[in-house]
């Protein structure tokens, strides 16, 4: 168990750095991929199979392919001229190291356990199932309507009017 | 006790790998020989058929003599023999000239792209199919030695989200060959490729939860074990089932972008699609995870509608090493009849419109789905 | 492994995912750092879930996939509609308060 979890977590901590660092956005993403597959690993480690595979489904088979889908339909020019300056990453950087810190610190104390281990608790389809038909019943409803205003928002945003006027003419 | 796991685990994974190669290999061959067929051709003839023992082994030495004789008649004649007839049948050319011609080839990498992107492609196309293998139940339990053995790699309890999961994955071994091949013939075919792919993964995620909701389990095993006993237990004759296995084998098709829909790599068009900057053994494996796919297909419809390796009429032993064996050639008989189907398919229809093909997957099957969902649902709920 | 372990495996993937937000100016990394530390998120709640061994914490996941999913479609396409206009996905070239 142990080495999965060193193995993993050396795969999405690279490939995470490798999402900001890579110049070229579709370098990203597919970095990006290979960290949503790391933690849908970690799901697999933490017994929750179902959401490790949704996870895969979900995540690099839909949103990933998506982004890539649109990052090759807007091939041209996608090298990034600018980056926001020296000032930015030092700032942000060190929020980001002191917030690690303080919160592992936080963590370490509490949770240095592995916690209840009950396998009745498994996430597995029934299980979940359950819990999400049952106790989240509306939030799962109310997901579909959000789905569905996803839809059709979005393929009103991406349709093109044959003959727009550009320019000062028409706000959109 | 661990040991003996791990050591079940690779010899499993070894059978079923070398299983996928020799479906792969077989629709490969079927492809060449049957398109031939079909086209009244005479098709791959020559590697190999013309072998003659002649010459071979003649010998002035009288001790030799007798040795040589023997060798001749007994092991270097009946191997040529075999060689011809294999030869004749075009097996030798595609299997193995092929093959070797692959290897030998220049490994051309386009200009300015990442040689490791370059060689992802390929891998991401064919890695996820032979690892979908890995769920997929290939015999009955038997038991041997006191252990009851299941021949499955990987007993997943979320067996047919695993396949869904890797069916999506396969899609980035196409988007990386379109972005790597750094010209417009592989990028339209990449782009055409992957939204094809996305637009029918949907009905196909809509019909496995059909079935899902028909067999009550996600585990493949326990859906071939609900079909057992009569024909009626077979999934097309149960409630919906034609509707699902009609949404699935079209799916099937258009997924492995063959057939009908194979406007990816139109070659009027758009010379190869997204393989048009591949060559030797990376071109290869395209076409190795393709026919690994169209088997891993006809090993789904197989598994869903036609009983996995139930025979009809007839009940074998349970636990017997040798009723495993009949089961699975009983099943792989079933899987190499729906490879050679959607081959035959392949060659006998033209392609389609690719706005023909939109308009199928996202107007006609995905709403037919949806229907079928519904319908089945209602029909569970009256049979209980 | 204990939970504090994935915790901060969490911790780190977020913090990470919060840096490229700042710094990169291609509107679709930006997207794609809002997606990394969501998922850290989804790390962490997945990491409680186990150490109270209950499932709400998986059912939480299975939510913030699915908001995920919504802002995906939805903010590529603002994306595309952004660049018919602009010719640009650079997050400083978008300042006319409009697409």
């Amino acid at each position: 168990m142990n080495i999965f979890f060193i193995l993993l977590s050396a795969i999405a901590l690279s490939s995470a750095l490798g999402v900001i660092l890579m110049r070229n956005p579709i370098h990203s993403a597919l970095c990006l991929i290979v960290n949503l597959v790391a933690i849908a690993g970690y799901f697999a480690l933490l017994n929750a199979h179902f959401l490790a595979l949704v996870q895969i489904i979900v995540y690099a088979g839909a949103i990933m392919v998506l982004v890539v889908f649109v990052l090759m339909l807007l091939n041209s020019k996608l090298e990034e001229q600018k980056s926001a300056g020296l000032f930015m990453l030092v700032v942000s950087s060190v929020f980001a190291v002191m917030f690690i810190v303080h919160m592992s610190k936080i963590y370490g104390a509490e949770f240095s356990t592995s916690g209840v281990a009950s396998a009745s608790l498994q996430g597995t389809v029934a299980n979940l199932g359950r819990v999400l038909f049952t106790q989240y019943v509306f939030s799962f409803e109310a997901s579909a309507v959000l789905l569905m205003a996803a839809i059709v928002g979005a393929a009103m945003l991406a349709k093109t009017t044959p003959e727009r006027p550009r320019g000062d003419g028409e706000r959109v | 006790m661990a040991g003996v796991g791990v050591l079940v685990l690779f010899v499993k994974g070894f059978i079923v790998q070398q299983l996928t190669l020799g479906l792969a290999s077989f629709c490969t061959w079927v492809e060449r020989k049957g398109s031939a067929l079909i086209q009244d051709r005479v098709g791959a003839n020559r590697a190999g058929a013309f072998f003659e023992v002649g010459d071979l082994l003649k010998t002035d030495n009288v001790l030799l003599q007798p040795i040589a004789f023997v060798v001749r008649t007994l092991v270097l004649a009946p191997t040529l023999a075999l060689v011809r007839f294999l030869g004749v049948l075009g097996v030798i050319n595609t299997l193995l000239n092929d093959a070797l011609k692959a290897l030998l080839k220049e490994d051309f990498i386009p200009e300015g792209t990442s040689p490791f992107l370059h060689a992802m492609g390929p891998f991401m196309a064919v890695a996820p199919v032979f690892l979908a293998y890995a769920v997929v139940p290939l015999a009955p339990d038997f038991v041997v030695a006191g252990y009851t053995i299941r021949p499955q790699v990987v007993e997943l309890n979320a067996g047919l989200l695993f396949l869904l999961a890797m069916g999506s994955l396969a899609v980035y071994g196409v988007i990386l060959a379109g972005l790597t091949g750094n010209n417009k013939f592989s990028l339209l075919g990449a782009l055409r490729a992957s939204a094809q792919m996305i637009s029918y993964e949907l009905a196909m995620g809509t019909t496995f939860a059909t079935l899902v909701l028909v067999y009550g389990s996600l585990d493949l095993y326990e859906i071939v074990m609900a079909q057992a006993g009569s024909v009626m237990n077979w999934g097309i004759l149960h409630g919906t089932g034609i509707v699902s296995f009609i949404i699935l084998f079209v799916v099937g098709m258009a997924e492995t972008k063959r057939g009908p829909f194979d406007m990816p790599e139109s070659e009027s068009e758009l010379v190869a699609g997204y393989f048009t900057e591949y060559s030797g053994m990376k071109f290869l494996l395209f076409w190795l995870g393709e026919f690994a796919e169209i088997a891993l297909f006809s090993l789904i419809l197989t598994i869903f509608f036609f009983g996995g390796w139930h025979i009809p009429f007839v009940s074998l032993p349970e636990g017997v090493w040798w009723a495993a064996l009949v089961g699975h050639a009983v099943l792989i008989g079933k899987v190499l009849f729906f490879c050679v189907l959607q081959i035959v398919i392949r060659w006998t229809l033209p392609r389609f419109r690719y706005d023909q093909l939109m308009d199928l997957g996202w107007k006609i099957l995905l709403p037919l789905s949806l229907v079928n969902l519904v319908v089945a649902a209602v029909i569970e709920l009256s049979l209980k | 492994m204990s939970t504090s372990s994935y915790l901060t495996i969490s911790i780190i993937l977020f913090s990470i995912g919060t840096i490229g937000f700042v710094v990169r100016r291609n509107a679709i990394v930006v997207f794609m750092c809002v997606e990394l530390m969501l998922n850290a998120v989804n790390l962490a709640f997945v990491a409680f879930a186990r150490h109270h061994g209950s499932l709400e914490g998986e059912a939480a996941v299975f939510f913030v996939m699915v908001v995920a999913a919504a802002e995906a479609a939805v903010g590529l396409a603002i994306i595309i509609a952004v660049f018919r206009n602009h010719r640009s996905i650079e997050t400083s070239d978008a300042d006319h308060l409009r697409l």
